[in-house]
């Protein structure tokens, strides 16, 4: 199989389950309460019916307000297509799926979104803001520090590469745990999770990412709903691939080991999914003003994980 | 010292008379506020509720009426002036008294009283939109009568400065409470200052009960506030009972204590799973504290016919009988709910991330919550002892000695701790009432005439005070004051130094009644 057609297949599949990503929490959180919950389908039908439905605009907004969601989209795709999800031998393996560009069109998308809750001058949009910027800030000195250790364990700074230093190579280098660790910490405050921020309250008051799309709505809020969803299922498979790189699609791999890839991809991120809806049912939301201490609990782990793999290459 | 004596040494010419256990006096109304303040800052009495009154017809004048009480002695004093219809002025109270602050400036509203040096005397009900000289409480304001639309200013509390943000949240909501709205002065996430304007939701009851019967009325006060259904109507009904003399059977006592106490459980629930799930994010607490409070509803809905108790509490006693077996029951489920709800809250406890959430938020000191004539949930979470089931009870009551809880720090943690242990003592009241209510009828006939008496009932938020004039057999005047129209201000004094996002959590904390407010 050719590494565009890999590429392709991997996009289109992470497309169509992020969404499923979405609602699966949601089940899951909802049996978790005692409720019997909506089907984990149900962000399928809530886009199809957004990106039918008529558009409400501020008039006080600017071109900025429109761009934003596109962006963000298309940060979210390219992110989609461009990492190891499916397999480690795409079209951009070791060709421009830098751990830097990762972390970097991340950020692109985080502050378009903040530029699009800025956008309409409304308070909410506003504090939002200035909440994910705070978040974003604090958060990605732990974002480069932990994608830097498997880089050195990998000897390569593109994200296919680093797969080497996962799975059983983890076992044998357990500092690197520390680095999936913080890794997870990263996950949780890159989308807008628990302990971080609530995805599921009403309170305006106290919302991060949904105070920046509060004003957005029809086909716009469907662009933004969808790219949080792939982004979701993105972090949730790649951490999977680090844990267990053995179900990727080698180059060359025959139909069976297609098969292998797909469903192995399929049962990461349910179980991922499943782990964060028992996160979030298990412990409330964090203070604001305790975030710093995340961060810096995250960057520390991340740090030791760093200096733990290459310290024996030093010494 | 007697009340009597106290009042005689104040002023020479006043000639207090005792009513129905109330000692009345009649001031002039340059004296009205200084005889408040000497009896709240000299012998320890606390303002309970503060209306006026149109007596134009028989004394061409307006009524003015304090009703200030003593916790420790149980003593109320009622003082009364009037002020000439021409010119309806008297020196504010809350200069000196800052419990009165909303009392005088809803008469201002209502009425077009003026209470002269009052420190905030902006409009309190009435919105932008309402005319000037619109006074609705006036007797010839009709009930149905269109107003213009008008544009008069109302400023808000604004803090100017680099970096400083101002919210505006409501009064449309996200989720599904009352309109209120809400106005944050932030420097980052840190408020400044937080003002609340509420009064969207006017229902113009006190106008609606002026001449109705009691049982013509009694529908409207259960409704004032939806969640305090039995505790307002039993104000009300407290009210007319001390104006016509009559005793309560104690059974019918026992059977009004019953229904208080399981209102109060249902409603300690909400609240604890409310804070704790939904302030928090800690859905554990609010997915099961709501299943634990919906028996409690459905327990209603198979004794009473409804999900709020709604229509059992009547002038006299209680509608019908309510048989042993059925109370037994009842006390059952009470148990079977605290218990359970025990059990959950005592595993949310469990999580340091989550009292760390709820201790140190929304702190209300002891003197704040003192001037301000705090009451209920909020008042014994900072140090207040004072709860109307002991200090202004009536008969079964005096014999079921409630245990008050009082914590000290006043913070959301208080607060919940408050409701966990008031929840164990009402379980415990219900069982009480299971085992020993007395026999005997259910109803005495009430048709009180001519007087005046205010109703003093511990609802689950706080104290209600219904003052209630009857005239002729028919409602004259009648203020149900409910605890939230004590309590909002609060949160001008409680939120500030606290982040935003922790201000829900205030608010859920004290979980105040828009609707109760806004009659």
């Amino acid at each position: 199989m050719s590494s565009l057609l890999i590429t392709v297949l991997q996009f289109l599949l992470v497309l169509g389950c992020a969404p499923f990503a979405t609602g699966m929490v949601r089940w899951v959180k909802a049996r978790m309460q005692g409720r019997a919950g909506a089907s984990p389908l149900l962000p399928y039908y809530t886009l199809a019916t957004l990106f039918r439905k008529e558009m409400v605009i501020s008039p006080v907004t600017s071109w900025v307000f429109r761009v934003s969601p596109f962006v963000v989209l298309a940060t979210a795709l390219v992110v989609s297509a461009v990492l190891p999800l499916l397999s480690g031998g795409g079209m951009f393996a070791g060709n421009g799926d830098d751990f830097l560009f990762f972390a970097g069109i991340l950020m692109l998308g985080s502050v378009f979104l903040v530029l699009g809750g800025l956008d309409p001058g409304s308070a909410f949009g506003g504090m939002g803001a200035s909440r994910e910027m705070t978040i974003a800030t604090l958060i990605e000195p732990a974002v480069m520090v932990t994608l830097t250790a498997f880089a050195a364990a990998s000897g390569t700074g593109s994200t296919s590469g680093m797969l080497a230093a996962g799975g059983g190579y983890l076992l044998a280098h357990p500092a690197l745990l520390l680095s999936v660790l913080a890794f997870v910490f990263v996950l949780l405050a890159e989308n807008a999770r628990y302990p971080v921020d609530n995805p599921a309250t009403h309170l305006e008051l106290t919302m991060v990412h949904e105070a920046m799309v509060l004003e957005y709505s029809g086909p716009y809020l469907a662009m933004l709903e969808f790219a949080s969803s792939i982004k979701l299922a993105v972090f949730a498979i790649f951490l999977g691939n680090l844990l267990v790189p053995q179900t990727l699609l080698p180059v060359g791999g025959g139909a069976e080991s297609l098969v292998v890839a797909v469903l192995g991809m399929a049962a990461k991120l349910t179980i991922m999914m499943v782990l964060l809806a028992l996160l979030e049912s298990t412990i409330p939301k964090m203070r604001f003003y305790r975030m710093q201490e995340y961060s810096a609990m995250a960057f520390g782990i991340a740090l030791a994980g760093l200096v733990l793999t290459i310290l024996p290459n030093i010494v | 010292m007697t009340t009597m004596d106290i009042l005689r040494q104040l002023d020479a010419q006043v000639c207090p008379t005792i009513d129905a256990g109330m000692v009345v006096t009649d001031v002039p109304r340059e004296e009205f506020a200084r005889m408040g303040t000497t009896l709240v800052q000299e012998h320890g009495f606390r303002l309970m509720t503060l209306f006026a009154t149109d007596d134009r017809v028989v004394a061409q004048g307006f009524g003015l009426r304090a009703v200030l009480v003593h916790d420790a002695t149980h003593e109320q004093v009622m003082i009364r002036t009037l002020l000439p219809e021409q010119d309806p002025r008297y020196p504010a109270l809350t200069t000196t008294v800052m419990a009165a602050h909303w009392y005088e400036r809803y008469a201002m509203d209502m009425f077009g009283i003026v209470a002269e040096g009052h420190p905030d005397p902006r409009r309190l009900v009435h919105h932008e939109n309402v005319p000037e000289g619109t006074w609705p409480l006036r007797k010839d304001f009709a009930w149905n009568t269109k107003m213009a639309h008008d544009d008069v200013p109302y400023p808000m509390h604004h803090v100017a400065g680099e970096g400083i943000y101002e919210i505006p949240v409501g009064p449309i909501h996200a989720g599904i409470i009352e309109p209120g709205h809400f106005r944050f002065n932030v420097a980052g996430e840190r408020i400044i200052t937080l003002e609340g304007k509420l009064f969207f939701a006017h229902k113009g009851v006190e106008k609606l009960l002026e001449g109705r019967t009691l049982l013509e009325a009694l529908p409207y006060v259960e409704r004032i506030s939806g969640d305090m259904a039995v505790a307002h109507a039993l104000a009300f009904s407290q009210a007319a009972e001390a104006i016509a003399g009559v005793a309560v059977p104690q059974r019918a006592a026992w059977l009004r204590a019953l229904l208080l106490e399981l209102e109060r459980m249902t409603m300690h629930i909400h609240d604890l799973a409310n804070i704790g799930g939904n302030g928090t994010g800690y859905t554990m607490l609010v997915a099961h504290g709501f299943r634990i409070k919906e028996r409690l509803m459905q327990c209603a809905e198979a004794v009473f016919g409804n999900r709020f108790w709604r229509g059992y509490v009547v002038p006299g006693g209680v509608r019908a009988d309510c048989s042993d077996t059925t109370i037994q029951e009842i006390a059952a489920i009470a148990r079977g709910a605290a218990e359970e709800m025990g059990v959950l809250v005592g595993t949310g406890l469990q999580s340091d991330a989550f009292r760390e959430r709820l201790e140190t938020t929304g702190v209300l000191p002891r003197v704040t919550a003192i001037a301000y004539g705090a009451v209920g949930v909020g008042a014994r979470a900072s140090g207040l002892d004072i709860d109307a089931r002991r200090d202004h009870s009536d008969s079964a009551y005096a014999i079921l000695t409630p245990a008050i809880v009082t914590e000290t720090a006043g913070d959301v943690y208080a607060r919940f701790m408050v409701r966990v242990r008031e929840l164990e003592v009402g379980a415990a009241l219900i069982a009480r009432i299971a085992r020993e209510i007395p026999d005997g009828a259910h109803m005495v006939p009430c048709a009180p005439v001519h007087g005046f008496h205010v109703g003093v009932v511990e609802s689950w938020r706080g104290e209600i005070a219904t003052a209630l004039i009857m005239r002729d057999g028919k409602i004259e005047r009648c203020f149900p004051r409910d605890p939230s129209f004590c309590n909002w201000a609060l949160f001008g004094e409680l939120g500030p130094g606290n982040i935003v996002p922790d201000f829900p959590l205030c608010n859920k904390s004290l979980n105040l009644s828009y609707s109760g407010t806004d009659l």
